[in-house]
């Protein structure tokens, strides 16, 4: 872990420097020694003036080629802080003022548990120090104030009734946690992410989160399969034009086809929430991959969900080309917290019951 | 028990193939000349293409040697869920284990239930992953393979012709392949000592070594042979075979077995409130 985090951090200060002069280089720019030796079937021109110009190479059998290792981290937020109000983009002063002040906000060797911090009360339990967290730490190439473009204020839609139900009982179980008495009578309390049945930010959809930011996708006649790191989540998207089946998963059922060089892959049948919070089983997500240049895809998904969301939202999340390779996660085969969470709840029982008791012998 | 059900829908093509494996000795040089005689199909950048859903259609995930029909551990499941007697899978029938190796196999084998990992809906690791009674998905690109098995959603990937090393021990091993005319050759090292090679206790430690050869021997069949090696707990190296076969249906898929939830209960059981007294 420890190297990878310090491989990682050289590498995307690499690809974000890219990301940074696209809009003038990346016309000029050949596709390097990793790339697909299939030639594209389109020249680069000279002049093109945006990366939207950047033709993708080709595979062997004519797609577009959007294979590779992606990196997703970003400090940039889902939603945009609400004293931003409609501001779309940083400008690079605020930009590097926003890093500056998240990156000491957020990291758990800063907080002090007695004052609390970040979301952690007073009192609370910080339950990993900073040598853990693989986010990333600068803001998405393009500046964005947050990942959601659409509502234009960049935050999530109202809830619905429902949805605003769902939210209010995960706030309390939230705060609950942090406070270090979580609900926990059983694993079925915890959340799927911590069961270890769909992954944090694995998606579907992907959202960056605190650590293995990293999808690898591959293309074979017929499919492309993306592959996350983050609790070894592999979906196999279809291509073939057939519809939804009946059968309903934790990760949904995907099917895709290509709009010009954009995948695009759509997902329903999901088995209850997704890995989204405050998402349900009535997900209807749509994603997009573009490949924007030699060493950029851009990731869009739309999330329609009517039992929670009072209208769909779309966010767009910037990846940057790794070198390094996707590792195994092993997430249920040690997952020594469930047990110790739940052995946790028992012992705090326990000594409510013995202090009951006490009181009323 | 499931391969019966699923037996019935690998085709023709399947059952012609068990005809010839499953009744008699002569299947090697058999199979031998077949692996010569055909000629798979070529991806585009011409290798053989082992592109496709693939099950095996045997019982080594009971049990990787011979073995008779036996009642299942659960009574009220009767025959349903018992075990169906099975070829072994492994070259000479003779595993080579170590002595003291012999006797943790033993223990193993009468621990089964609260020892085996598959049980656990742990990561099955190599080569057990290609025998389970679910379906895998290989994906073929020129620099990456990518496999995925439906259980567990176990994945790995098999870096061609690459000198990329494992940071750590894994569950799935870590994989290097390369060409060998017709055949992908697959080098897995850098294992936990955390799986097993079946449900009769089979085990390996962290010092296993896999080398895998998958060839095309038909439009719809695959013939696979493993060569374990594990100085720790075998004497010396030994092999297992089978056939592979393509999944048939027109709608085939991979679909999701999360089975941590099916395993939940016998993991964290005993730490649930209990109702008040």
């Amino acid at each position: 872990m420890n190297q990878r985090f310090f491989a990682f951090r050289g590498a995307a200060a690499v690809a974000i420097a890219v990301v940074l002069v696209a809009p003038i280089r990346a016309a000029g720019q050949t596709p390097s020694a990793k790339e697909p030796t299939a030639a594209p079937n389109v020249t680069p021109k000279k002049a093109a003036p945006s990366p939207k110009r950047w033709v993708p190479p080709r595979t062997s059998d004519g797609q577009p080629d959007l294979q590779g290792i992606w990196d997703y981290r970003t400090i940039t937020p889902l939603e945009r802080p609400r004293e931003l109000g409609t501001k779309e983009f940083f400008t690079d002063e605020e930009a590097a003022n926003y890093e500056k002040k998240e990156n000491q906000r957020q990291n758990r060797d800063l907080i002090d548990p007695e004052q609390g911090g970040l979301f952690y009360p007073p009192g609370g339990v910080v339950p990993y120090n900073e040598f853990w967290y693989d986010r990333g730490d600068k803001v998405s190439g393009t500046k964005r104030t947050s990942l959601i473009v659409d509502p234009p204020d960049g935050r999530l839609p109202a809830w619905t009734p429902e949805g605003q139900k769902e939210a209010s009982r995960r706030a309390a179980a939230q705060r609950n946690d942090q406070l270090g008495h979580p609900l926990a009578d059983s694993w079925e309390d915890r959340p799927l992410q911590e069961r270890c049945l769909v992954g944090l930010n694995a998606g579907p959809p992907m959202v960056p989160g605190a650590y293995n930011n990293d999808v690898q996708l591959f293309e074979t006649p017929g499919y492309v399969a993306i592959l996350n790191e983050m609790v070894h989540s592999a979906r196999i998207v279809h291509l073939d034009g057939h519809p939804h089946g009946s059968i309903r998963q934790w990760k949904g059922d995907s099917v895709g086809h290509w709009e010009g060089d954009t995948l695009v892959v759509d997902t329903t049948n999901f088995n209850r929430e997704t890995s989204l919070d405050g998402s349900s089983a009535n997900t209807h997500l749509v994603e997009r991959f573009t490949r924007t240049g030699p060493n950029t895809l851009l990731y869009e998904f739309t999330v329609d969900d009517p039992t929670m969301w009072t209208r769909p939202w779309t966010a767009v999340v910037p990846m940057t080309k790794s070198d390094d390779p996707i590792y195994e996660y092993a997430c249920h085969e040690a997952n020594y917290a469930m047990t110790g969470i739940l052995a946790g709840a028992r012992a705090a029982d326990k000594a409510a019951e013995d202090a009951t008791e006490k009181r009323t012998k | 028990m499931q391969n019966w059900f699923r037996s019935a829908i690998f085709g023709s093509v399947g059952a012609a193939f068990i005809a010839i494996l499953w009744q008699g000795v002569v299947p090697v040089a058999a199979h031998g000349q077949a692996v010569q005689a055909y000629r798979a199909p070529r991806t585009a950048d011409g290798k053989p293409d082992l592109n496709g859903i693939w099950e095996a259609l045997n019982t080594a995930n009971w049990d990787i040697q011979d073995h008779a029909a036996r009642m299942g551990p659960v009574v009220s499941l009767g025959a349903a869920f018992s075990i169906p007697a099975g070829r072994g899978v492994v070259e000479g029938n003779e595993i080579p284990y170590l002595p003291e190796a012999a006797a943790k196999k033993k223990e193993n084998a009468e621990k089964w239930l609260n020892s085996d990992p598959e049980i656990k809906c742990y990561l099955p690791g190599v080569p057990r992953a290609t025998y389970m009674p679910y379906p895998f998905q290989i994906l073929q690109t020129p620099q990456h393979i990518l496999m995925v098995y439906e259980f567990a959603g176990a994945t790995r990937t098999i870096y061609m012709n690459s000198k990329l090393k494992s940071p750590n021990d894994t569950w799935m091993g870590w994989s290097i392949g390369h060409w060998e005319g017709d055949t992908l050759v697959v080098d897995v090292t850098s294992f936990n000592d955390q799986t097993w090679f079946d449900r009769a206790g089979n085990f390996h430690s962290d010092a296993l070594h896999v080398v895998e050869r998958y060839t095309r021997i038909s439009p719809d069949a695959i013939d696979y042979e493993v060569t374990i090696e594990d100085p720790k707990v075998f004497s010396r190296p030994w092999k297992m075979r089978m056939p592979l076969y393509r999944r048939l249906e027109k709608d085939a898929q991979l679909l999701e077995y999360q089975c941590i939830e099916f395993a939940e209960e016998l993991l964290y059981g005993p730490l649930r409130k209990q109702p008040s007294k």
